[in-house]
C-alpha cells in the first residue's frame, strides 16, 4: 500500500483508537494509547491487508518537558512491503505498557533494553531481566534526558545550539 | 565371537530407564569463537543444546546517548564504533538518515564514491566473516587467503581517507576527500584479482566434504522464524527471501547498477555462508560498474559546521553487510539531535540464535554463530 492508502486504512479501522502525526520521513505516524495498543496490533497483525510482519526497530522516548515518555515502534510488512511507525505516550512518572513481544519476537531484547535504559515496564514480558547494563546497576536510567551520572559529562553550551 | 565372561558388565539395552541429567556449560564471554566478549549459558543434555542463553552487554558503551550529547558531525566518529569490521556501512547509514532529516541533497560524485567504499568494504566484511568461519571449524588456509584480500582494500582505503579500520571518509552531504589519482586503475585491478580469488575459495570450502559435514543441514531457520525475529542481511536472504535494502529500497545511487540477489533454500549454515560468497562477487560488480560510471563534480554538499537540521524525525536503513542498520533520529531544530535509536543487523540475529541452535551439539554452535556472522560491538553499542 502507499503510505496514503495506508493512512487512511488505518484511520478507517481504527477510528478514535489512533490520533495522525506527523509523517516520518514519508512513513505515516499514529499515537496510540497504552491502553489500546494490544488491540491494535492483534489487527494490524492479522488485517490480511496490513499483514505488519515485521518489527525492525522499537525504542524509547524521553519527553521531561512535558512529563511524559514514550515507546516507538518502527513496523514493517515484507509480505505488503509498507512502513508504519506507531508510539504510546505514557505519564513519566509510571510508564507501563503491554509488551509486543507476542506479536513479534523481536520485541523481546528491544524491551528489555528499553526497560532498562527507560524505565518503562513492558507488562507480560516473558523474559524481564536487564539485557546491556550490569547486574549492581543502581544509578537510575541512563537514557532519560535529565539523567546524570558520576562519568558523565556534558557537552559545553555554546548558547548557538538553537 | 564373543564370549561371555562374569567381568563383562552387561550390554547396555532400549528397555533400561536411563536417566539423563541437564548440566549447564559456560561459553565466553572470553572465547575465540565468539568474535568477542559474548556470553553463551547453554543447558545441555549430554553433548545436545536444549538451551542457549546469550547474555550480552560487556562492550555497551550507550552510544546513543553519546549521540545527544555530540553534534551531528561529531557523531560521524561514533559510527564507526558501532560496526568496525564494515565502518564505511556504518558512517554510510548515518549520513543517509541525517540527510533525509534535513533534504541534503548530495552530489552525484559522492554518491558513486560512497557506494564504492561501502561495497569495498562489504567485500573487506566478508572475507573477515570468511576467515573466521573457516577457522571456526577448522581450516586454516582459509583465513591466510581471506586476509591477504582484505590487505588490498584496506590499503586502497589507506590511500583515500588515510584510516585502516575507523575510516570516518563520509560526511553529512558527501565523502570528506577526493579519491587520489591511482585509486580507479587500482580498484579495477582490485576487482579483477578478487574474481578468481573467490572461486578458490570456493574450491577450497564450498564442496569439500568436511566442510559440509559440519555446515550443510545444521542450524536451520526457516522464514517465518527469520522475519518474526527480524532476522535481516545473509541470514535472512539464507532463508529464502529476496530481499535487499540496496534493491527493494535503493538508496544513495543503487538504482543505477546490476547485480543480482543471491538466495539460499534451506537457510541452513551452508546457505549463509553461501550466499555472503556470492554477495562478494556482485559488490565487485557494482564497484566495477560505479567506476566506469563516476561522474565528475563536487564530492560534497554545503553543509554549515554548526549543521542545524529542521525540526522532525527520520528514520533511514540501509543494507549493511551484517543487515539492516537504520537509524531512527528525532530532532528538536538544535546543533545536537534529540534522541537517536540505532537498530543494528547483529542485535536481532544473535536473538534468534536459541532457535537455530537448539537440539544441535555444542560443535555445531560455533558454526551456527560463525554463519551469523556477529559483530559484538554493534550488538551492544
Amino acid at each position: 500500500m502507499t503510505p496514503e492508502e495506508l493512512t487512511s486504512k488505518i484511520k478507517a479501522t481504527f477510528a478514535e483508537k489512533v490520533e495522525e502525526l506527523p509523517a516520518v520521513t514519508g512513513i505515516p505516524a499514529f499515537k496510540v494509547k497504552p491502553e489500546h495498543l494490544e488491540e491494535v496490533c492483534t489487527t494490524l497483525v492479522s488485517d490480511p491487508e496490513l499483514n505488519f510482519d515485521n518489527l525492525p526497530c522499537l525504542g524509547g522516548i524521553d519527553y521531561p518537558e512535558t512529563n511524559e515518555i514514550g515507546v516507538v515502534y518502527c513496523l514493517f510488512s515484507f509480505a505488503k512491503r509498507h512502513h508504519l511507525n506507531l508510539r504510546v505516550i505514557m505519564p513519566r512518572d509510571n510508564p507501563e505498557v503491554i509488551s509486543v513481544s507476542k506479536f513479534w519476537v523481536a520485541a523481546d531484547w528491544f524491551e528489555r533494553e528499553t526497560a532498562e535504559l527507560f524505565g518503562i515496564k513492558f507488562k507480560d514480558h516473558p523474559d524481564p531481566r536487564p539485557l546491556l547494563l550490569i547486574e549492581e546497576w543502581d544509578e537510575g536510567y541512563p537514557m532519560r534526558r535529565d539523567w546524570e551520572g558520576k562519568d558523565f559529562i556534558r557537552m559545553p553550551e555554546t548558547g548557538q545550539e538553537k | 565371537m564373543m564370549v561371555d565372561s562374569p567381568d563383562r558388565p552387561e550390554p547396555l539395552t532400549g528397555d533400561r530407564n536411563l536417566e539423563t541429567e541437564e548440566f549447564v556449560v559456560n561459553m565466553g564471554p572470553q572465547h575465540p569463537s565468539t568474535h568477542g566478549v559474548c556470553r553463551l549459558i547453554l543447558t545441555m543434555d549430554g553433548e545436545v543444546i536444549k538451551k542457549v542463553v546469550p547474555d550480552i552487554g560487556f562492550l555497551h558503551r550507550s552510544i546513543e546517548k553519546i549521540a545527544e550529547n555530540r553534534t551531528y558531525h561529531q557523531f560521524m566518529i561514533y559510527t564507526d564504533r558501532i560496526d568496525y569490521v564494515s565502518s564505511m556501512n556504518a558512517n554510510h547509514a548515518w549520513c543517509v538518515a541525517v540527510e533525509k532529516l534535513a533534504g541534503i541533497e548530495v552530489p552525484e560524485r559522492a554518491e558513486y564514491l560512497r557506494v564504492i567504499m561501502a561495497e569495498l568494504n562489504r567485500i573487506a566484511s566478508h572475507l573477515v566473516f570468511l576467515a573466521s568461519f573457516a577457522i571456526d571449524l577448522g581450516a586454516v588456509t582459509p583465513f591466510l587467503y581471506a586476509f591477504r584480500e582484505r590487505e588490498r582494500i584496506v590499503d586502497l582505503f589507506e590511500m583515500t581517507c588515510g584510516q585502516r579500520l575507523t575510516y570516518n571518509y563520509m560526511r553529512i552531504g558527501g565523502v570528506s576527500k577526493d579519491v587520489p589519482k591511482d585509486f580507479v586503475s587500482e580498484t579495477k585491478k582490485f576487482c579483477s584479482y578478487l574474481y578468481p580469488r573467490v572461486d578458490e575459495y570456493e574450491a577450497i570450502l564450498t564442496e569439500n566434504p568436511i566442510f559440509l559435514g559440519r555446515t550443510k543441514g545444521i542450524g536451520l531457520l526457516d522464514l517465518p522464524t527469520a522475519i518474526n525475529y527480524s532476522v535481516s542481511g545473509p541470514p535472512l536472504r539464507g532463508s529464502g527471501l529476496k530481499w535487499d535494502i540496496r534493491k527493494d529500497e535503493p538508496y544513495s545511487a543503487y538504482e543505477k547498477f546490476d547485480f543480482d540477489i543471491p538466495t539460499g533454500e534451506n537457510g541452513d549454515t551452508w546457505d549463509r555462508y553461501k550466499v555472503r560468497i556470492e554477495e562478494m562477487r556482485q559488490s565487485a560488480r557494482i564497484v566495477e560498474q560505479a567506476l566506469e560510471g563516476l561522474p565528475e563534480g563536487g564530492i560534497k554538499a554545503k553543509v554549515p559546521a554548526r549543521f542545524r537540521p529542521p525540526q522532525g524525525e527520520a528514520f533511514a536503513r540501509i543494507e549493511a553487510p551484517r543487515g539492516e542498520m537504520a537509524y531512527f533520529i528525532v530532532s528538536d531544530g538544535s546543533t545536537k539531535p534529540y534522541r537517536v535509536k540505532i537498530r543494528t543487523a547483529s542485535f536481532c540475529n544473535l536473538q534468534a540464535l536459541p532457535v537455530m541452535a537448539r537440539g544441535w551439539k555444542i560443535a555445531d554452535i560455533v558454526a551456527i554463530f560463525g554463519s551469523l556472522d556477529i559483530i559484538l560491538p554493534e550488538v551492544d553499542r
